[in-house]
């Protein structure tokens, strides 16, 4: 027959024509929108949990991790002691139990811990050089990113190793310090120069750092709160934080039988769980308000509770009672929840008449922690005992910028890693001359605040401020229900008298099949659902971009790609 | 070869003369054993084609319109339920100007029940698109199938060759098979205009927009009025080679006839009869038989009947709510005004489900013509017999015709 030549006289045609574009029905148009996921969104360090866990089911390992270290140097380190908002998040715990996010991570950073980053992406080197005070999480973050981008970088720590609160706060049985000193020492590949023992205010003078074109204030909170009760100073009370420093330094002081804490966070958890670990036979913490509002980890609190630390809740101390000047215990007040306060949680009251003594051989003051603020100059501004910055870090215009717990005090890792990313950006802009405020609706990781340092040197095309997907939008059919995969842990009875780590971590094939719980909300996995469901075989495989594409000459808008999609890729276009 | 066949068997040698190469069809009451002949001719091997059993008349003409449109030269027969059953795929057939041939086995549609013959199963389907001819014999079934062929395949539109059940599906008569070499010199290999190739994929039977969909319909008119060239030469073509005479409009004594009876189908021979006895008694009355519905014969028709005085159309069907299908067909050529040639017509509705038209009813109806004027009514009931009395707008047949 070979081509129609003639106008035929019935519908023959061998070319497509207007009319044969049934898309022309269409009153609905569904599009192909990728979207964030709400772990994404949540991780104050900006990983792209996502994007890692994708790799991870594929066994990919090494890309995971160079994925994560793109955002963040410290997989190892908050794969241990991070709070893993994500995994409070995760679609997935609507429908079973959340991702393994936090084991996950830590399953990454080991299985590099025989490798190094690789250089190949390194910036050529320019001559602009920033100071950083303090070697903590957000120092040597901020540190990290503006070396990759080919800054000079000189990090000043008073102690004699870096690290700060990680090396000095956080006991060896959550985060080894072998762990550490690999991220370290990774960081420090990549030319960033720790210039340890070296305190700003003592050894150097803040004024002699004008010779930096920028300067990073991150010397954290490493000062104990007083309680400012009655017979507070004197011989028997502990600041938990020295407590923590003293152990981690390899010190085994000798605290009695019985010690008792005072304090609901993180520091009077980890004194706890060390005093046990250090033969100490009864740990009883004081908080003054309820479980719920206790700022430590609950997953801390939980395995302190399974080691036998008792936790007394709704009690404050209002006396120290000493003997011979030295604490032998402390008067207590219970207490009930009135309001909520300004941080949210309900504000207690002591209840009158309710006074009790408890007796302990060691009282430990974990009530929280304060930056030293006293080496700094009067421009630089402080309110309430925080360095006062703006959300790039931003102190003053002359190139000051603060991050951390020195202007945070929320007192997370992963916060503080967040804050170094963004303000080694905002340091980035501000040499270029530019303003990070300007860039960050292009760079922005949903709506809490998070950014991108992908995105900041790789634009995406199109969209950029993506929406977040709810789980509502998951269509459940096309997932199991699975249980989630965690870290083993160390027996409780194996825990005394030592400070092996608490968690083993994954192994290859529990990291494989965990991260394919994930739902991989809101990016195309080709898993070919559109393509398969389309009744007009109107979505179209691109085998070289390898994407699907919507042929809309012929959609006829029944949006059944939109409902089958397991993971709202497809949306309505508006 | 002259040999002793049903009109069911003629239909189905008609087929097998014409190397039809798909048989699709689905067994009904009268039209059976056209089926079987030629499910029985493939199996030995007298008929090279692919019979397809199919579970209903709705996928044989489905199936009938793939083969088509795949270029294959196609046959299916179908009666009454079946028919109107395959409606939707008719249309369609018609619609796509497949040259397929179907025989119609004239059966009264359902409730009640009935297996008697009934014009109202075909006629129900003449805007299909589809040619329609309406035969007398079963010799005329055989000759009409191979003919059909011809033109269908010319003019691309389907045909269907009908006639009523049992009076001519399972009555014997003599047929003259022709030899097939003399049908191949007639009948050539089907070579189509477009056919569906993998070589060279193409749309079939996509959506038209409406200024395509509205000249596509005016097409398959078109093609229809053209049709009636085509087919008086396929015919005479067919009269040259085997030298048998078909009229699609048979007129009988009619130049000088004050009545005419116009009929269709079987009932043509008896009429003749009847004409003849009539013409005997020095009564001018002529027949003319309806072989050609679709396209309809109006200029012919028009010449025939603009002379006569009156004209009597049987009907062995009914479009209720207005009456006998031939009839209006016949009125809407002829009543133009109450001018010359423009004839009285007498609307007569006989022999619906079965019940015979006999020689003696179709002279009532002669009688009838002549004497009652104008006609009692729109439609007279002849026959038709209702608890015993007579319909007020008809009669019975008279004494038994002795002769």
């Amino acid at each position: 027959m070979g081509r129609i030549k003639v106008l035929p006289i019935t519908a023959i045609s061998d070319t497509p024509f207007s009319i044969t574009k049934t898309g022309r029905w269409r009153y609905e148009t569904p599009e192909f929108r990728n979207k964030l996921s709400p772990c994404n969104e949540a991780c104050p360090a900006g990983n792209d949990i996502e994007g890692f866990m994708v790799l991870t089911k594929e066994g990919k390992f090494r890309e995971a991790w160079e994925l994560i270290k793109e955002e963040n140097p410290f997989p190892g380190v908050c794969g241990r002691v991070c709070f893993h908002p994500c995994e409070f998040s995760c679609n997935r715990k609507e429908y079973d139990e959340a991702l393994s996010i936090h084991a996950i991570e830590r399953f990454l950073a080991d299985s590099q811990i025989n490798t190094k980053s690789e250089k190949h992406q390194t910036n050529p080197k320019k001559k602009e050089k920033v100071a950083i005070i303090g070697s903590g999480p957000a120092g040597l973050t901020c540190a990290y990113h503006l070396a990759r981008m080919g800054y000079s970088t000189a990090v000043f720590e008073a102690h004699s190793s870096p690290g700060g609160i990680l090396r000095t706060g956080i006991p060896e049985y959550r985060l080894p310090r072998s762990i550490l000193d690999h991220e370290i020492s990774d960081i420090e590949s990549w030319g960033v120069e720790i210039r340890t023992n070296t305190s700003i205010g003592k050894d150097i003078a803040f004024q002699d750092l004008k010779t930096f074109q920028a300067i990073f204030i991150s010397t954290g909170a490493h000062h104990s709160r007083n309680l400012e009760i009655t017979h507070e100073e004197g011989r028997g009370i502990l600041s938990g934080l020295d407590l923590l420093k003293r152990i981690r330094m390899g010190e085994r002081p000798s605290l009695g039988e019985k010690m008792i804490v005072i304090g609901g966070g993180n520091v009077a958890i980890d004194v706890a769980r060390s005093a046990l670990r250090l033969g100490i036979r009864t740990v009883e913490v004081y908080y003054r308000r309820s479980r719920e509002e206790m700022p430590a980890i609950p997953g801390e609190v939980e395995e302190a509770l399974l080691e036998g630390v008792k936790i007394h809740f709704l009690t404050s101390p209002i006396k120290v009672i000493r003997e011979r000047e030295k604490a032998i215990g402390i008067e207590c007040v219970k207490m009930t929840l009135g309001r909520p306060d300004e941080s949210g949680r309900r504000r207690p009251f002591p209840i009158e008449g309710s006074n009790f003594q408890v007796y302990g051989e060691s009282v430990i003051l974990a009530i929280g922690e304060v930056p030293n603020l006293s080496f700094l100059p009067q421009e630089v501004p402080v309110k309430d005992g925080l360095v006062q910055n703006d959300e790039t870090g931003l102190v003053h215009p002359k190139g000051i910028f603060a991050g951390g717990d020195v202007s945070n005090p929320s007192h997370s890792v992963v916060e503080a890693i967040g804050s170094g990313k963004k303000a080694a950006l905002a340091i980035h802009e501000y040499i270029r001359g530019g303003s990070l405020k300007e860039k960050f609706p292009m760079i922005r990781v949903g709506g809490k605040g998070t950014v991108s340092l992908k995105k900041y040197f790789h634009p995406p095309e199109g969209e950029t401020n993506l929406s977040v997907v709810p789980f509502k939008e998951i269509n459940t059919d096309y997932f199991e229900h699975l249980r989630r995969i965690s870290n083993p842990s160390l027996p409780i009875e194996e825990r005394k008298g030592t400070f092996k780590e608490v968690y083993a971590g994954l192994d290859r094939k529990m990291a494989e099949e965990e991260a394919s719980r994930c739902f991989t909300c809101g990016t195309c996995n080709m898993c070919g659902n559109c393509y398969i469901f389309c009744p007009d075989l109107a979505i179209n495989l691109i085998s070289t971009k390898n994407v699907y594409e919507i042929d809309y000459d012929h959609c006829k808008g029944c949006l059944i790609c939109l409902e089958e999609c397991p993971r709202n890729v497809i949306s309505l276009k508006v | 070869m002259k040999k002793m066949m049903t009109g069911n068997h003629a239909a189905a040698y008609g087929a097998m003369l014409s190397r039809v190469e798909v048989i699709a069809a689905y067994p009904i009451t009268p039209q059976t054993q056209v089926a079987e002949k030629l499910a029985e001719l493939c199996a030995q091997g007298k008929l090279n084609a692919k019979y397809v059993t199919v579970e209903s008349e709705y996928s044989a003409m489905g199936y009938c319109i793939g083969a088509s449109t795949g270029g294959a030269r196609t046959f299916t027969a179908s009666s009454s339920q079946g028919l109107v059953f395959m409606q939707e795929m008719i249309h369609w057939a018609g619609g796509s100007r497949l040259p397929i041939v179907m025989v119609v086995v004239n059966r009264g549609l359902c409730s009640p029940w009935t297996v008697g013959a009934d014009q109202t199963d075909s006629l129900s389907q003449r805007d299909t698109g589809w040619l329609q001819f309406y035969c007398e014999s079963n010799q005329e079934i055989l000759d009409t199938v191979i003919q059909s062929y011809k033109i269908a395949e010319q003019i691309l539109l389907p045909v269907m060759v009908i006639y009523e059940g049992f009076y001519l599906s399972h009555t014997v008569e003599i047929v003259n098979l022709p030899d097939i070499e003399l049908v191949d010199s007639y009948l050539p290999k089907y070579e189509p205009q477009y056919k569906m190739d993998l070589e060279n994929p193409a749309t079939f039977g996509s959506i038209a927009g409406p200024d395509h969909y509205f000249r596509f319909r005016y097409e398959i008119q078109k093609a229809m009025e053209e049709s009636k060239e085509i087919i008086k030469k396929a015919v005479k073509e067919y009269e040259m080679i085997f030298g048998r005479k078909s009229d699609l409009v048979e007129d009988y004594y009619c130049d000088d006839a004050e009545v005419i009876l116009v009929v269709s189908g079987s009932i043509s021979g008896t009429s003749r009869l009847v004409v003849d006895k009539l013409r005997k008694e020095g009564k001018k009355v002529g027949m003319v038989k309806i072989k050609m519905f679709r396209p309809f014969p109006k200029e012919e028709i028009r010449k025939i009947l603009r002379n006569a005085e009156k004209i009597a159309v049987i009907d062995r069907n009914i479009s209720f709510g207005h009456g006998g299908i031939f009839c209006q067909e016949v009125k809407s050529v002829l009543n133009q005004g109450k001018t010359k040639g423009s004839p009285l017509v007498y609307g007569y509705i006989a022999g619906i489900g079965g019940v015979d038209i006999t020689y003696q009813l179709i002279e009532k109806v002669i009688d009838y013509t002549y004497n009652e004027e104008p006609p009692k009514d729109d439609i007279i009931w002849a026959g038709l017999t209702y608890e015993g009395q007579v319909h007020e707008y008809g009669f019975k047949e008279g004494k038994i015709f002795q002769d």
